[in-house]
């Protein structure tokens, strides 16, 4: 099956590069989905789980990512995104914590800034929840 | 010629002095390391963000939006403008923050209404004395620079952006440019500029590819920018957290060399006082003695 180059770049560190068969990410609008030769196109990218298919491997892989984009070039995926996270290096607790933060915040009055902060907030923390949640040994 | 216990105390002040400086010498290195790790990690990201929008503008060069938008009508004496000013907490860090202060009463010079957002005490203080106006409520620290702290300090600036509040953004900010030298630098974070996107002139027999944006222009510039600006904030965060502590182990280290030729110098006095004395109290008992003698 044909391939494409993948390359994932998180605010602190160069999260992945290589080679990869598909790629779902989320975007404002719904999901949206990567084949090989996909025509060149930049994609904003939400904050929710993308899910990646990696050359060699038939399961799919989840990801926590946070809000960017991904430009498709010459068969070629950059994916910018303030943070990656893969479902074992999350922390539930934390991110169960976060969300509570969140929740608890948003039932305050808030300034519509302090609002949108938070809905960011309490976003990250349930797609964090969401991708970790597979994992049986975490909790 | 000085007394001798005085030489003493002078040394014993000077070698206390010495050690606090080479204690602070020690720590501004280790963070300094740490500063350098993280600005290795962020680097590939600001790169291909700034890459990025390049790239987009380049392509789409008729693009309007309001990230672009220069707001001409507004008049130069009414213009609103606000510049974050990165300093650092304390001083004792050489040059460092009298750079970035003398950069900022530049920038203030210029016509207009302007507004301060300063990130670090020392800063806060210099300008808060001066009775410019600072924004209160924006008070964050410099010490390890988060994505988080970015975050906010984003989220505030363009939300007032938005609102017309602000018509222009500045950060001032050092900027590491190799492990020895560093300077102080405006960068205009908001409106974006074009020209300073279109530095890569491409040659025209160059194929260039098209690229569609999606769902649509305005979407992907609305969810590229706001990142855009956040990550130019942490990138500008950790630069000068890396330099603030490259000053300060520099000063540091400085303070602690002239300490040591201070010991030097004060040393060579004590012995030659030492000296003089016992040479002073050699000859007293020996005219002592002789005196007895006849």
């Amino acid at each position: 099956m044909d391939t494409f180059g993948l390359n994932i770049i998180a605010s602190d560190k160069i999260f992945y590069e290589g080679r990869c068969k598909k790629l779902i990410l989320p975007s404002p609008d719904g999901e949206k989905g990567v084949l090989p030769h996909h025509e060149n196109m930049v994609i904003a990218v939400t904050v929710g789980t993308a899910k990646v298919q990696l050359a060699g491997e038939d399961e799919w892989k989840d990801l926590a990512v946070g809000s960017g984009f991904a430009e498709i070039v010459n068969n070629r995926v950059t994916l910018l995104v303030d943070t990656a996270e893969r479902p074992e290096d999350i922390d539930v607790r934390r991110a169960q914590e976060q969300q509570e933060r969140a929740e608890e915040q948003m039932r305050q009055k808030q300034s519509t800034q302090e609002y949108y902060h938070t809905q960011a907030s309490l976003a990250r923390a349930m797609t964090r929840l969401r991708v970790a949640q597979n994992k049986k040994w975490n909790l | 010629m000085p007394n001798i216990r005085e030489i003493q105390s002078r040394i014993n002040s000077v070698k206390d002095t010495m050690k606090i400086t080479n204690a602070m010498y020690m720590i501004s290195s280790s963070k300094m390391t740490q500063a350098k790790k993280k600005l290795q990690d962020t680097e590939p990201y600001f790169y291909a963000l700034q890459g990025e929008i390049s790239r987009i503008l380049r392509h789409l060069p008729e693009l309007e939006h309001k990230y672009f938008d220069r707001r001409e009508k507004v008049p130069k004496d009414q213009r609103k403008i606000a510049s974050i000013v990165v300093t650092a907490d304390k001083g004792l860090a050489g040059a460092y923050n009298h750079n970035i202060e003398k950069l900022e009463e530049e920038i203030l010079e210029k016509p207009g209404i302007h507004k301060l957002f300063v990130v670090g005490e020392l800063g806060r203080h210099y300008f808060a004395k001066r009775g410019q106006e600072i924004d209160t409520h924006f008070k964050y620290t410099v010490q390890k620079p988060t994505m988080h702290r970015a975050r906010e300090i984003s989220g505030v600036l363009m939300e007032q952006f938005e609102q017309g509040e602000l018509d222009e953004i500045y950060i001032v900010y050092t900027r590491m440019e190799s492990s020895v030298q560093s300077e102080a630098e405006v960068m205009r974070l908001l409106p974006l500029e074009r020209s300073s996107f279109n530095e890569m002139k491409m040659p025209l027999n160059v194929y260039r590819e098209s690229i569609e944006l999606y769902p649509s222009a305005e979407a992907v510039l609305d969810s590229i920018v706001p990142n855009y600006v956040t990550g130019m904030i942490y990138g500008c965060l950790v630069q000068a957290y890396a330099s603030e502590h490259n000053a300060r182990m520099m000063a540091m280290k400085s303070a602690t060399d002239s300490a040591k030729d201070l010991i030097h110098d004060l040393s060579i006095a004590y012995n030659r006082a030492r000296q003089a004395m016992i040479t002073q109290e050699i000859t007293e008992v020996c005219a002592g003695a002789r005196a007895q003698q006849k």
